[in-house]
Order: C-alpha cells, then sequence, then structure tokens
C-alpha cells in the first residue's frame, strides 16, 4: 500500500464529501454533525496510518517516481501535521459551534491539511509549489472565516478578521510568486525540478552560475521564509493570528508553519555544497534576528493572540538553528525535527486554551487572564504547562529539544549562536511568566468557577499528557527521530 | 564504598515528589488537617532516610567518594551522556541533611503562619524538598540542570501566592535573575559536554578532562550561574525583595536551601571539575567574597526592616562561603561546607522569628517594635538566642564554621585577616536591633501576646543542630575533611 497517496486520498475526498454535502443538502444541524464526525474520523485514521507506517518505516522509497517519496522525514512531518488538525477540528465542535458555513469551515480544515500532508512527501520543487499552494489558498479564507458581523460587539472582530485576511492573502500571493521565480532559478541553473538531480548538478557548478544561485537562494528563502515567520517576512503573523479565529491561529502556528520547514529542509539542503554561498551564516543571522525580535516585540503585546503571534515568531528562530547546522551537526536535524513535535503541541496548547477563554468570556486581552486559575483551572493549568514548556522549563518537552538545538549550535561550531538563544530564552520567561502570574496570583475580577468547554478541555488535557510524558520520557520519539535523522542525512553523504 | 541494594537517593527525591502530587487525592479524603499531617510525615521520613544514609557515609569515613551510586542509567539513547546518575559524597551528605531537617521544621512552622489555599501549598512545598534533594545528589549535569529548573517553578508560585505586598514584583524579579543564571551554566555545560572524549555529562567521567582555556570560559559562566543564586555581589538585588516578600516559613527555604544550591555548585563544579582556573583566578572569586561579606554586613547596618535585615544578613554569611571554597585550603572548604549547614539553622529560626514578630505587633520596623520582653518573653529569648547564633557566638557551631574560613583565608594570605571585622559589624547590627525592640521599655501598655508551645519547641529545634555541632563538630567536619581533602589535592596539583 503507497501510503502517501492513501492519506492524500482519504482527506481529499473527505473535503470533496463534505463540500458537496454542502451544495446537494444544505447547512442543516444533521449535515454539520456528520461533517463534524466525518473530519475528525479521517483525521484520526490519516494519523493512525501515519504513526504505524512510522514505526514500521525501514528506508525511503520512492512513491511516484521523482516526485513523492514515502520516507521517514514525510511520516514525522505529517504525523504533526495530523495531530494538529485534529486537535483543531476537536476544538471547532465548540468553538466554530453555529457560526455560517461551518461545513465549509471543515471542508476547508481538511484541504489545508491535505496540502501540508502533500508538502511532507513532495521532493520535486513543483509538487512542493502546487502543495505550497493547496495548503496556502484554504488558509486565506479561514483566516478571514469572521468577516461578518450581526451586531456591534462583533464589529471589532470582523474588522480585525479582514485586514489579517487581507494582509495574509496580499503576502502569501507575492512569496509565491517569489518563490516560483527562485524554482524556476534553480530548475534554469540544474536543468531539473527534481532535488535529487538538482543536488547532483549543484555539486559541480559552474562557477560563473554561482550569482545565478544566490539570487535562487535568496528567492527561496524569501519565499518559504513568509509561512517560516522569520524575520523580515513576518509582518502579517500578528495581524493574521489575531484576526483569524484562534483555532486556525493555532493550526497556522503549529502546523502550517512546521510543514514550512520540511520543505526548506528538502529545498535548501541543496544550496549547502556551493561553497561560495555560506548559506548556515546567512540561516544563522536569520535565526538571530527572528528569536531576537519576536521575543522583544512578544514582552509589549497587549492580548494573547498577539502575544503567541510573537513568540511564534521567536521559535521559529530556535527552529532554524536546526537547519544552520544541518551539514556540521548530526544533532541539528534532531532537535529541529524534535522541537518542531514540541512547539507543534505546546503551541496548539496554548491557542487553544485561548481559544477556550475568548469562547467562554469573548476576551483576549491579557488582564482578562487575572485570576483565571479560580474562573477555569483546567485550562489556566494547562496554558500554564504549555507556557513553561515554550520557555524551556525541565523536565517538560520543550526543554530537550531546546538543548539538543543549542547543543547542536555548539557543536556545530554556532557558540554564538546557542548564547544569542539561551539568552532569548531568559527574555520569553518575562512574558510567558508574566500569564502565569496573572493566571495564579493576581486576584479575579468574578470568583465564581464556570463550565470550561468540553471539547477544548479533552484537547488540552490530552496534549499537556504529550508535553509531560515526552518530556519525562523523551526516548518516546528520540528513539525514531534519530533514526528518521541518519536515514535522511544518508542520502546526502556529499554534504561538506 | 558502602554496598546498599536499596536505591535510598531515589526514595529521597521522588518519595516528596510523588506524595506533593498524590496530595490532592488525600485532600479529597482527610481533608486539610490530613494534608498537614501527610505533609509532615513525608517530612519525617525524609529525615530518617537521610539521618541513616548520613550516618551510614559517617560510619564508613568515605566522604571523599560517591556512596549509594544509582546508574549510570541512559535516559535518551540517542545522545550518549544524559544518564540518570545519583551519588551522596561529604558534600552532598551534610546539605541533604539539613535539607530534611528544613523541610520538617518549615512545615511545622506553616501549620499557623499559611491560612489559604493549603493543599497547592504542601503540595510544591514537597516538590521543592524532591528537587531539592536532586540538586545536592545528581552526578549527571543535565539531570542536575534538571533539579534546578524544577526548584524554582515551586518557589516563584511561593513568593507570588503567598508574600507580602510587593510579591509579584519579587515572584517575577527572583524568576527572571535566576533563570537567567541557569541558562548560562547550562551553556557551560554544553560546551564542557562537547569538550570531553568520549562526549558525556557525568561528573566523575568528566573530572581532568578539560582544557585550560574551556575551564577559564566556564569557570566564568558558572560563576554568573552559581553566584546568583549564592546571590554574591553584584548579583543578590534579587534577594532582599524575594525573602522580604516571601511568608516566613519560604523565607527559611530560600535563605537554608536555595542559596546553598550556589555554594554547592561552586565547591562541585568550579573545585572539583574547573581546578586549573580555580586555582588561577581565585583570587578573583575570593575578592568577590569579601566585597560581599562587606557589603551584606554594612547594608544590614541601616536596614530598618527586621526581615530585610536577616536578608542582608544572608548575604553577608553567603560571601563567607565562597571566600572559604576559593581559598583552596582544607579548612577553607570545610569550614565552607560547615558555614552552609550552620547557616541553613541560624537564619531559618531568625526568619521564622520576624515572621512571628509581624504576626504579633503587625509591623517588621525596628523602630516601632518596642518592649518585647515585656509582651512577648519566649519570643525575646529566642531572637536573642537566634542572633547569638546568626552573629557567631561561640555556643554555636556558626562560630566554629566562620572560624575555619578566616583560618583559611589568613593560611592564604595575612592579609585577608581583614575579614576578621566581618564579625564585629555582624555582632554590632545585631545587638543594635535587640537593644531596640527587645530590651526597650514598652509604649503602651503591655498586651501579652506570645508563641505557643508547638512553636517554641519548632523553633528551639532549629538550634539543635547549632549546638550539637558545635559540642561534636566531628559529625560534620569527618564527613567533609577528606572531601576537602581531595579538592585541596585537586587545586595544588595543578597550579
Amino acid at each position: 500500500m503507497d501510503i502517501a497517496l492513501t492519506l492524500i486520498g482519504l482527506l481529499g475526498g473527505t473535503a470533496l464529501l463534505i463540500y458537496a454535502v454542502d451544495v446537494v443538502l444544505g447547512s442543516r444541524i444533521q449535515t454539520i454533525n456528520f461533517a463534524r464526525t466525518i473530519t475528525n474520523i479521517s483525521l484520526f485514521t490519516a494519523l493512525i496510518i501515519a504513526v504505524l507506517s512510522l514505526l514500521n518505516v525501514i528506508s525511503s522509497e520512492n512513491s511516484v517516481p521523482n516526485l513523492i517519496r514515502n520516507d521517514g522525514l514525510g511520516f514525522f512531518f505529517s504525523i504533526v501535521v495530523l495531530l494538529i488538525s485534529l486537535f483543531v477540528s476537536i476544538s471547532s465542535f465548540d468553538y466554530i459551534r453555529k457560526e455560517r458555513n461551518e461545513l465549509v469551515y471543515y471542508s476547508l480544515l481538511l484541504f489545508t491539511t491535505l496540502g501540508m500532508v502533500g508538502l511532507s512527501f513532495a521532493v520535486d520543487l513543483l509538487v512542493i509549489f502546487i502543495a505550497w499552494e493547496l495548503m496556502s489558498l484554504p488558509t486565506f479564507i479561514l483566516v478571514g472565516f469572521r468577516k461578518n458581523y450581526k451586531n456591534a460587539s462583533q464589529y471589532n472582530d470582523a474588522i480585525l478578521s479582514n485586514e489579517g485576511a487581507v494582509k495574509y492573502f496580499i503576502l502569501g500571493a507575492l512569496s509565491s510568486a517569489i518563490l516560483l521565480y527562485g524554482i524556476s532559478i534553480i530548475f534554469g541553473l540544474t536543468g531539473s525540478t527534481n532535488l535529487d538531480y538538482a543536488m547532483n548538478s549543484m555539486i559541480n557548478i559552474d562557477s560563473n552560475n554561482v550569482p545565478l544561485a544566490i539570487l535562487g537562494t535568496v528567492f527561496l528563502i524569501a519565499g518559504f521564509g513568509l509561512k517560516l515567520s522569520i524575520v523580515p517576512f513576518h509582518m502579517w503573523i500578528p495581524d493574521a493570528y489575531e484576526g483569524a479565529p484562534i483555532t486556525i491561529g493555532a493550526l497556522l502556528s503549529s502546523a502550517t508553519k512546521k510543514v514550512g520547514f520540511v520543505a526548506a529542509i528538502r529545498s535548501l539542503i541543496i544550496i549547502f555544497p556551493i561553497v561560495e554561498i555560506n548559506l548556515s551564516m546567512i540561516l544563522a543571522i536569520i535565526a538571530l534576528f527572528t528569536m531576537t525580535l519576536g521575543n522583544i516585540a512578544a514582552l509589549t503585546q497587549k492580548t494573547i493572540t498577539r502575544m503567541l503571534a510573537y513568540s511564534s515568531i521567536a521559535q521559529a528562530g530556535y527552529l532554524l538553528i536546526g537547519l544552520v547546522v544541518l551539514p556540521t551537526s548530526s544533532l541539528g536535524l534532531v532537535g529541529l525535527l524534535y522541537h518542531s513535535f514540541n512547539h507543534a503541541v505546546m503551541q496548539a496548547s496554548a491557542f487553544l486554551a485561548a481559544a477556550a477563554v475568548s469562547y467562554k468570556l469573548s476576551k483576549t486581552s491579557l488582564n482578562s487572564y487575572e485570576g483565571l486559575a479560580k474562573i477555569m483551572p483546567i485550562t489556566s493549568f494547562c496554558l500554564a504547562i504549555s507556557l513553561l514548556a515554550l520557555a524551556g522549563f525541565p523536565p517538560l518537552s520543550g526543554f530537550w529539544s531546546k538543548v539538543i538545538l543549542f547543543a547542536s549550535a555548539v557543536d556545530g561550531g554556532y557558540m554564538w549562536l546557542a548564547l544569542a538563544g539561551l539568552v532569548n530564552t531568559v527574555v520569553s520567561v518575562g512574558y510567558y511568566g508574566l500569564i502565569v502570574k496573572r493566571m495564579y496570583m493576581d486576584d479575579p475580577s468574578e470568583k465564581k468557577p464556570i463550565a470550561e468547554p468540553k471539547s477544548i478541555i479533552s484537547v488540552l488535557i490530552f496534549a499537556t499528557i504529550i508535553i509531560i510524558v515526552t518530556g519525562l520520557v523523551p526516548n518516546i520519539l528520540l528513539d525514531h527521530i534519530t533514526i528518521i535523522s541518519n536515514d535522511f542525512l544518508s542520502n546526502y553523504p556529499a554534504l561538506p | 564504598m558502602t554496598d546498599i541494594n536499596f536505591p535510598i537517593i531515589s526514595l529521597l527525591i521522588f518519595l516528596p515528589i510523588v506524595g506533593g502530587i498524590s496530595i490532592y487525592f488525600v485532600n479529597k479524603i482527610l481533608g486539610t488537617r490530613g494534608v498537614k499531617l501527610y505533609a509532615l510525615l513525608i517530612g519525617l521520613i525524609e529525615l530518617a532516610l537521610s539521618l541513616y544514609a548520613y550516618y551510614i557515609i559517617l560510619n564508613g569515613n568515605s566522604g571523599a567518594e560517591y556512596n549509594f551510586i544509582e546508574g549510570p542509567y541512559p535516559w535518551i539513547n540517542s545522545i550518549q551522556g544524559i544518564d540518570y546518575y545519583l551519588g551522596m559524597d561529604g558534600l552532598s551528605a551534610p546539605l541533604v541533611l539539613i535539607s530534611s531537617i528544613l523541610s520538617v521544621l518549615v512545615i511545622l512552622g506553616s501549620w499557623d503562619l499559611i491560612k489559604e489555599r493549603n493543599v497547592l501549598y504542601y503540595s510544591l512545598l514537597l516538590i521543592f524538598v524532591g528537587a531539592i534533594m536532586g540538586v545536592f545528589t545528581s552526578l549527571n549535569m543535565i539531570l542536575f540542570y534538571v533539579f534546578w529548573d524544577v526548584v524554582l517553578i515551586p518557589m516563584f508560585l511561593f513568593i507570588g501566592i503567598w508574600g507580602g505586598p510587593r510579591k509579584k514584583y519579587a515572584a517575577m524579579k527572583f524568576l527572571l535573575f535566576t533563570f537567567a543564571g541557569s541558562v548560562l551554566m547550562l551553556l557551560a555545560f554544553i560546551m564542557i559536554y562537547f569538550a570531553a572524549t568520549p562526549h558525556t555529562f557525568n561528573i566523575p567521567e568528566l573530572m581532568g578532562q578539560i582544557p585550560y582555556d574551556l575551564q577559564v570560559l566556564a569557570c566564568f559562566m558558572f560563576f554568573i550561574g552559581f553566584g546568583v543564586k549564592l546571590a554574591i555581589v553584584p548579583f543578590h538585588t534579587w534577594l532582599p525583595d524575594a525573602h522580604v516578600e516571601a511568608p516566613a516559613p519560604i523565607s527559611v527555604f530560600l535563605a537554608g536551601l536555595l542559596l546553598k544550591m550556589g555554594g554547592y555548585g561552586f565547591i562541585r563544579f568550579n573545585l572539583g571539575l574547573l581546578p586549573e582556573a580555580s586555582a588561577a583566578y581565585a583570587w578573583f572569586f575570593i575578592s568577590v567574597g569579601i566585597i560581599t561579606m562587606f557589603y551584606g554586613a554594612i547594608v544590614a547596618l541601616r536596614q530598618t526592616d527586621l526581615k530585610r535585615m536577616i536578608a542582608f544578613t544572608s548575604i553577608n554569611h553567603m560571601g563567607f562561603v565562597l571566600l572559604g571554597a576559593f581559598t583552596g585550603t582544607v579548612f577553607g572548604i570545610s569550614g565552607a561546607v560547615f558555614q552552609m549547614f550552620t547557616h541553613a539553622g541560624a537564619i531559618g529560626i531568625m526568619f521564622m522569628l520576624s515572621g512571628y514578630v509581624h504576626e504579633f505587633t503587625g509591623t517588621r520596623d525596628i523602630n516601632v517594635i518596642k518592649g518585647l520582653k515585656f509582651s512577648s518573653p519566649r519570643l525575646a529569648t529566642l531572637l536573642v538566642f537566634g542572633s547569638m547564633a546568626a552573629m557567631a557566638i561561640p555556643i554555636f557551631s556558626t562560630f566554629l564554621s566562620e572560624f575555619m574560613v578566616i583560618v583559611g583565608a589568613i593560611q592564604v594570605n595575612p592579609q585577608y585577616a581583614v575579614i576578621a571585622v566581618i564579625p564585629v559589624i555582624t555582632v554590632s547590627y545585631f545587638l543594635w536591633m535587640i537593644k531596640r525592640t527587645v530590651t526597650s521599655t514598652p509604649v503602651k501598655s503591655v498586651v501579652k501576646h506570645d508563641l505557643n508551645n508547638l512553636s517554641t519547641v519548632a523553633l528551639c529545634l532549629y538550634l539543635l543542630p547549632l549546638l550539637l555541632t558545635l559540642i561534636a563538630p566531628w559529625l560534620i567536619l569527618e564527613m567533609v575533611d577528606p572531601l576537602s581533602h581531595l579538592y585541596v589535592e585537586l587545586l595544588n596539583g595543578s597550579s
């Protein structure tokens, strides 16, 4: 059985089915329940298939020759994506309940998941581009999902949602164009869009072509950079995350960004052999600016969604460290993969906790978190755990992946980057700790505990268990990640 | 080496942690009083275990080597050198012992003073105790770092939830300062890891493996990391805020145990792992130690808040630890460890007393409190005894420990005899405080308000180890001396 195609067929089929149901039968209680159920079932089935194949994967094999490859990296990232999509879809039970176009929401969620899963397996630049677009287009719509307003209280939300969506769409379209231009330059240089052929041509590149290769590299970084949320392509992030339904914010920061990294790993690795372009140093400088700007900007935010958006930018800077030392340290890719998983779960948990608060109290401002521990105890606990994990406190999962990333930086000869990352971690405690302080130390405006939304709470508890267990027993994941990483790197013996 | 099949250190660490998490179920069944008794029971078991471990090591005269070793069991398979590895030597054992003594006393002291959110309080307290045991017994640097940071979160919440008026500010300041110190320490650990062949985080395997250049760099990174915890000048500014705002029993933990983590780190890592750099730059650390002592003592003289004054006394006393450790003499190193042990008891009773003074008089202002000897005779008596312990009067072993450090310093360089002035300043501010609060005449009519029997006994228990170790100092010194000799050899062999 060909796993990648199975997953694509399963997700795409379900997405089309939901859309067809909407067109034929219209939006009714029965059809909405059907859509919710079938979305969860298909995501869950896909997740199980991906996990089982990851456990059995021995070495990579081509699915569609030269276009899609069933390798460990693909399985790993599709697991991340499917897990987060499942979280988002379950949380949407409560969060999106009774909004307009609920069916379309689930359909679009599946389409973007489909794009992300496709992107994890793609090994051809054109397939990467197509999957990239399939992933992006539904998210443009999802960010602007709340474009209408019924009464004055929703007016502000609608404005933010429209602003975020338009900004995201314009920049997204621009980045697609830039990405395509970069791909065409690489094609011109190497004569192939297949990354393996491209790699072989790049090793023997003519020194006259190096300026063109530099241009291609810059375009690739700029094109991918938008989704990776790296500085200076980060402008849309806070607006889009703030305007989007918070569940979609979770999807964007946890899932979309992570598969951006898999595309970046697979494509940018062909640049490393060109010694004239010191790609590691370029990425290291970008990583430095990304983490510093993200953390410092996060300190001054007034709403939780914007704060998490900037925190997500900062974390992208840590993740880039793994890419920087990809050729020089075997720990780099391990750290990148592990932090991708951990950050996806932690960030999704934090965003969904914010969604629970916003759903119950209709507030996202940081001040509304004062004394939350007395009003919504379970949400507060899960949010506190995820924030502490994001800050890198042991023995939670975020600690291990950060240690591995910083260790890989030291190992790969980027001591200063590790130091910058650690200093940034201290800065990040400033805002993560401040929310914990608000929830547990400040006095609430109202004392009565309120009922917490069940579907979001169940997701939060599950995510918290993942954070704690993978923190205490990192071997569960790290053993597989090491195999995946070694398997992937063994395809590129020519790395300097 | 003692041969024992039962994982005593793991029990010391995980009994309170598991107990702290399960306390929510105890609360469901037995209620708040049950929670307190449960915490006390776990504290007593800890005390018994650590006394037993202490006795075994003392009896076997094996302070220089690791006892009760557990591991190394790999924690992460794919990255070598991250192991679960525990052991206890002559440096760990006194600190583990004083930790369990203080945890029992703090649980007793919290009985009346902590009135709200009891379940969360005792849960965090037990987790804190477990983590601190882990700090003092870890033989793997990553394991050490994990426990080191786990200590922070309960302490952050203690200060922030149960603290005084400026608790939130103090809690955030504490968290940021100590976390900033610990990440630098982590970076140094990672650099040491890659310098060793084979790569490892295990302390015993790393001994003598680290090249000199890295030693110097790591030495100063550790200086910041441990210096923040030990609260030496210039990293001390979090300490007065945290100590003053924390509730009295938590101040005992802060001064009694948390600061000791820094002292432990300096001796274990700077002296043990980086002996060449430590010997070469000893002058720097000694100078910082002397500055810290004078700074703490002089600033304490000017305080009007009783608790703030005691907090600065801590800074003063921690200077002795830093100084003693880096003299590189047997007297100095043993004296530093001894000082950590005695300071915990002396400062513990003073912080508890300041809590009671605040409770009885409604203020901690030394100039406002008058005539304690009339209104609260028991409290006044204990305040005098506690002050005598803190200012190193020779009826308590604080005298011995400070004396040893001073002797160690003079052995290195007679000019360091200048620090003999320090006890004079200390005595002066304590006596001045006693004159103003205890022996002064009361302003208004005297309202009797004194300690109850339980609190009196609990407070006297702080002084018991100090008295005992004055009469029988060999209880500590025979434990520490073999290790000090080892470290002195390491330091001299290299310079």
